[in-house]
């Protein structure tokens, strides 16, 4: 809400406030000061000063040296760069200490060696709107020594945001009574003569529950025109655009007291004004020209004709309000409940000052003075003749009750930092009134405060957090589970970032097209993918079922930026339905890996290599210590080289690399590989050991066996084999050699050699060779057996 | 035979003098030492040697094998040093390294986790719930009426289900009162929902972090306390802090804090970090309802609740001037937390 300084000030005493004051007063009251725009001259510091001689810089040439008169006991010597003046000419002149707009604060210096005390100044120098180049001229009978502000207009726009539970501060009125409360300063009465209500004559209310008070009065012969400069000043110092003197006067009175008011051609009417719900499909033609087709939650102002002459609250109808021609008008204020015009401005997406009050909650008692104070306007501005008595439909409905502060539970929560009267005398300040039964009594404008700690509330704010003690204490409580699979998860990521790979963080809402890019564990189904009703755009309309899409999109920029490697990697939610959608929205956690480009970083000792698959499986075998991890080949639509990851057999995530066509397709040059893993069985693979096993005592012996067999064949099977034989003295057996030779000449083209050392050993003794070579055989036996291989 | 020892000496040590190499060293050690080396065959020749000389050649024999030893030796160790500087010779020390992939962090991460540090010393444990809200988590039970803006299909993602994706984490408190009894100190950190357009400010998808501190005494200066400390671990144990009063629907008081903080290049000022309240009293009058008993009953409990956005946390900490660069994962820009 836009509030001016100089409107503020007729409410109540601000003089020797600065803006930084009021800036905190405000602040501290839980009204926001957004934007704080000051027009004209702000600082007092800013005097007129006659200038008595002017010299030129001995060290300057685009330099005078001048000595001014600023009304105190010497001249001032300042260095100056203008040219436009002459020995004689007033001019405005910044004393050191003077804050210029912008914040910069002038003092004394030193130009080019010549001491300067102080600022010589254009017009856009101190606020003013830039006029000729150079100095501002003041008139040649300003008083030397006057600060330059009283000689313009100025004034300071405030930005404020109102919390929605405080609608009695939407008004100057309203404002400057928060202010008074916090200064403990009177507020200035206000000069209303309050008229007569009698029974309404020419009203009908047909939707009490939407509009329990309804009250109009009719002004015949009034001309409509400009307004004065003073009404057009006080709309334009908030932002508004006068338009005649009958609207200025009801959109000066809603700033003022915070009541919406409407004024009606009154010879635009046919017979009573008829408060009423809308018709389903009745349409109404806004002022702003928008047209809308209503329902009947909507309330009408509407006449015995039964054309819509206002939609209530909201907005004036186009042809009903009051124009150049009108002679009569019937003046509007109401209370209409918050909760229909709140859907009827939703429903319509119109929206006014007066919708923005009525939807929060107008004071019931402020109805009839807002009518008074426009009556006795519009009678001074547009002349006329008012009715003797203001014509009232329905009553003022009843908006507050009586509330009971509790004075333990008060001082339980302000740890003791307030005396019960203390709190007392804020509550008064704020205009309630202890009852006799020592209940208060709420002012009809606070319809927030309903219960006890609405009371607290004030008073905290009012006290200030400020005034309230620290304390430095808690219970204990045992750690979750949430705490132990957080900590699962960062030992991962310092795992992975050891490893070279980079965090990610991606949007969790894709794209349909990046569904394909999708490899969740369980592969989907129709109906399983999750999106959103409304999408703010294509690319975020489903909620990611994997995390590989946008690992893959982030990657694919990065390619655009020339990247050179490409390692990353990132932990979160997922989101699916199940099942073709029978289970709704699971979510689950998972860890997902991209790797592409070149495996190591290159340089004077390190060659080119591009990574693969294998580099990937470094990092998740690196990743699980000393798990064994089995892959399992496994088709996975949209992707190559698919696999299963398994660690003891369990279903850890899926590998897998994407098709060349779709790596050409995002303009990837090398092959990209990426994997995702369910974070849940990862972070159970991660409790560590329970116990060490003892170091060998003996020692033990290795045999190496080269076999060869068909190119096909993979290595998953000889591990099956071995697996299987369990041969008790084998500890262990790995590959150490593949070797393969497209030509043919040392091994057959359709051939490998797969090289392989088997350790051997017994841990209560050492083995004789004959065991070893007996185990070994048994080995071999079961390999030739098991694949048919031949022993090099 | 004294000449032929004295011979084999002088010949010896000019060989050894002469060895270019341990192994033309090994080789002048051989010819004389060796198991037919010329001294050890002359050794050999001493049993023909007179009774009345054997002493004196054995004298001899002892002084060349001691000489030649001591040569050898001392030979040895000035070609070991020659060959060892040789070896070091070429090694610039100076030139760049061997490069290893140096991985990093997100910045949101990295902001998190110093959070959560912060407040697990101070006895808050993790809590979590869905992402996919009902209303009643994200807005009934949080004392939001229904025609309260943001419940807006403008502002809010909804599914077809009715589901929603929640708009703050505080649908967590909601969660965690249902299962938990008082006392209660959680923080659940989280991804919040809301239908802003994606510019330098603003993200559709964020993170936040929630507090909760649920007791029989738990009071306005528990607040202050928790969270000044809290903030002044984070930002320094110099930063002023202060409360201003708010309106959130689900805490009352209510209040946003700030902390001054020097901008590089600009004079200090206060940026809002976090909005903090105690919680309504109708927020426990709703959870007993959900949970059908009076375990958070309105007139023993009391309770603070706190929320910040770690996205802007991280924007606060590394002068990071658009949100975007938090969710584009720019390995130029992802490095510099390595």
């Amino acid at each position: 809400m836009n509030v001016s300084l100089n409107w503020l000030a007729t409410h109540l005493d601000l003089s020797g406030k600065s803006i930084k004051e009021i800036d905190d007063l405000f602040t501290f009251a839980g009204i926001e000061v957004e934007g704080i725009v000051s027009k004209g001259i702000a600082s007092d510091k800013i005097v007129v000063a006659q200038i008595m001689e002017v010299i030129q810089h001995p060290n300057a040439d685009r330099l005078k040296v001048t000595q001014v008169d600023c009304g105190e006991a010497r001249l001032r010597q300042i260095v100056c760069g203008a040219r436009n003046y002459a020995v004689g000419d007033k001019v405005p002149c910044a004393l050191p200490g003077a804050e210029l707009p912008g914040g910069f604060i002038i003092g004394e210096t030193i130009m080019r060696k010549v001491e300067s005390k102080g600022m010589l100044c254009a017009a856009s120098e101190i606020g003013l709107p830039a006029g000729e180049d150079g100095l501002l001229l003041l008139p040649r009978n300003s008083e030397i020594g006057k600060p330059v502000k009283q000689l313009f207009d100025s004034d300071t726009l405030l930005e404020l945001e109102v919390t929605p539970n405080r609608p009695d501060l939407l008004s100057h009125r309203g404002m400057a009574r928060e202010l008074a409360t916090l200064l403990k300063t009177p507020l200035l009465p206000l000069e209303i003569a309050i008229r007569e209500t009698a029974a309404a004559k020419e009203i009908r209310i047909e939707a009490a529950d939407a509009c329990p008070l309804y009250t109009a009065i009719r002004i015949s012969g009034v001309t409509v025109k400009e307004s004065p400069a003073w009404l057009k000043q006080r709309l334009e110092s908030i932002g508004l655009r006068p338009i005649n003197n009958i609207v200025d006067v009801t959109n000066y009175v809603l700033h003022e007291l915070g009541q919406p008011l409407h004024a009606f051609d009154a010879a635009k009417i046919a017979g009573n004004l008829i408060v009423r719900h809308a018709n389903d499909g009745e349409t109404f033609l806004a002022l702003d020209e928008s047209k809308h087709t209503l329902t009947p939650d909507d309330l009408l102002i509407s006449d015995e004709s039964g054309s819509p002459l206002a939609l209530a609250g909201v907005m004036g109808g186009l042809t009903s309000g009051v124009s150049e021609t009108t002679t009569d008008i019937l003046l509007e204020s109401a209370y209409f409940t918050p909760q229909g015009i709140r859907r009827t401005s939703r429903r319509t997406s119109l929206s006014s000052d007066s919708s923005y009050r009525f939807e929060r909650g107008v004071d019931p008692a402020g109805v009839v003075s807002a009518s008074c104070l426009a009556v006795q306007l519009i009678l001074e501005l547009a002349g006329g003749t008012a009715e003797a008595t203001t014509q009232a439909a329905g009553e003022a409905p009843v908006v507050v009750k009586s509330v009971t502060l509790d004075a333990q539970k008060l001082d339980q929560l302000m740890g003791g930092s307030i005396a019960l009267a203390d709190a007392e005398e804020i509550l008064t300040r704020l205009g309630l009134t202890k009852l006799a039964d020592g209940t208060w009594n709420v002012p009809s404008f606070r319809a927030d405060l309903q219960r006890h700690i609405d009371l607290v509330e004030e008073i905290a704010r009012v006290h200030g957090l400020a005034n309230v003690p620290s304390r430095l204490q808690g219970t204990f409580v045992p750690a979750s589970a949430v705490d132990a699979a957080y900590d699962a998860d960062m030992v991962l990521r310092r795992r992975l970032a050891a490893l070279g790979l980079h965090e990610c963080q991606t949007i969790k809402l894709i794209s349909d097209a990046q569904v394909a890019d999708t490899l969740p564990l369980r592969p989907m189904q129709d109906g399983d993918v999750i999106r959103v009703r409304l999408p703010l755009s294509e690319d975020h309309a489903v909620m990611r079922p994997s995390i590989v899409p946008g690992l893959v999109a982030s990657a694919a920029r990065n390619v655009r930026q020339q990247a050179k490697s490409l390692r990353f990697f990132e932990m979160g939610r997922v989101f699916r339905n199940a099942g073709g959608g029978k289970a709704k929205d699971q979510e689950s956690e998972t860890l997902a890996l991209l790797l592409s480009g070149s495996a190591q970083p290159t340089g004077w000792s390190q060659a080119e290599r591009t990574a693969d698959l294998y580099d990937l499986k470094a990092i998740l075998s690196a990743l699980l210590g000393d798990r064994k991890i089995t892959f399992a080949p496994k088709d996975r639509p949209g992707f190559t080289l698919a696999s299963d990851i398994k660690v003891d057999d369990q279903t850890l995530g899926i590998f897998a690399r994407l098709t060349p066509a779709r790596e050409r397709e995002l303009d990837f040059s090398t092959p990209v590989f990426v994997a995702e893993l369910d974070l849940g069985k990862l972070r159970k693979l991660l409790i560590g050991i329970s116990h060490v096993e003892d170091l060998p005592q003996f020692p033990g012996s290795s045999r190496d066996a080269a076999m060869e067999l068909p190119l096909a064949t993979p290595n998953a099977q000889i591990e099956a084999i071995i697996a299987k034989l369990a041969e008790p003295l084998l500890v262990s057996a790995e590959c150490f050699d593949v070797f393969t030779d497209p030509t043919g000449q040392k091994i057959a083209a359709d051939s490998k050699s797969v090289a392989y050392r088997f350790h051997y050993r017994e841990p209560t003794r050492t083995l004789k060779t004959e065991e070893i070579d007996t185990a070994h055989q048994k080995v071999l036996e079961a390999l030739t057996k098991g694949l048919g291989v031949k022993f090099r | 035979m004294k000449e032929q020892i004295e011979a084999i000496q002088t010949e010896a040590l000019a060989q050894i003098t002469a060895a270019a190499d341990e192994r033309s060293l090994d080789d002048a050690r051989v010819a004389v030492l060796g198991k037919k080396g010329s001294l050890t065959l002359v050794a050999v020749g001493i049993k023909d040697v007179p009774k009345e000389d054997k002493a004196a050649v054995g004298q001899l024999l002892n002084a060349a094998r001691t000489a030649i030893t001591a040569a050898l030796e001392e030979k040895q160790l000035a070609l070991r040093e020659i060959a060892d500087r040789a070896a070091l010779a070429g090694i610039d020390v100076t030139l760049p390294a061997r490069q290893l992939h140096t991985g990093s962090l997100h910045p949101l991460t990295l902001i998190r986790d110093e959070a959560i540090r912060i407040l697990r010393r101070m006895g808050f444990a993790l809590a979590d719930g869905p992402e996919i809200e009902d209303e009643f988590h994200c807005f009934d039970a949080l004392n939001t009426p229904t025609d309260h803006p943001a419940r807006n299909e403008k502002d809010t993602f909804y599914f077809d289900s009715g589901k929603l994706l929640r708009t703050h984490t505080s649908s967590v408190q909601i969660r965690t009162m249902e299962t938990q009894t008082p006392p209660i100190r959680i923080i659940a950190p989280g991804s919040a929902y809301r239908r802003d357009e994606i510019d330098a400010t603003h993200l559709s998808v964020f993170n936040q972090l929630e507090g909760l501190y649920i007791g029989t005494d738990v009071s306005l200066p528990d607040l202050k306390g928790t969270l000044e400390y809290f903030l002044r671990e984070l930002f320094g144990t110099q930063t002023e802090v202060r409360f201003r009063p708010h309106f959130f629907p689900f805490t009352e008081p209510s209040f946003e804090i700030d902390v001054k903080l020097t901008v590089k290049g600009q004079a200090p000022k206060w940026i809002e970090v976090a909005g903090c309240g105690m919680v309504d009293p109708a927020v426990f009058e709703a959870i007993n309802t959900s949970r059908k008993d009076n375990a958070f009953d309105p007139e023993k409990i009391t309770g603070f609740a706190f929320g910040m956005g770690l996205d802007r946390l991280a924007m606060i900490r590394w002068g990071i001037k658009d949100i975007r660069l938090l969710i584009e994962n720019d390995a130029r820009f992802l490095k510099q937390f390595a």
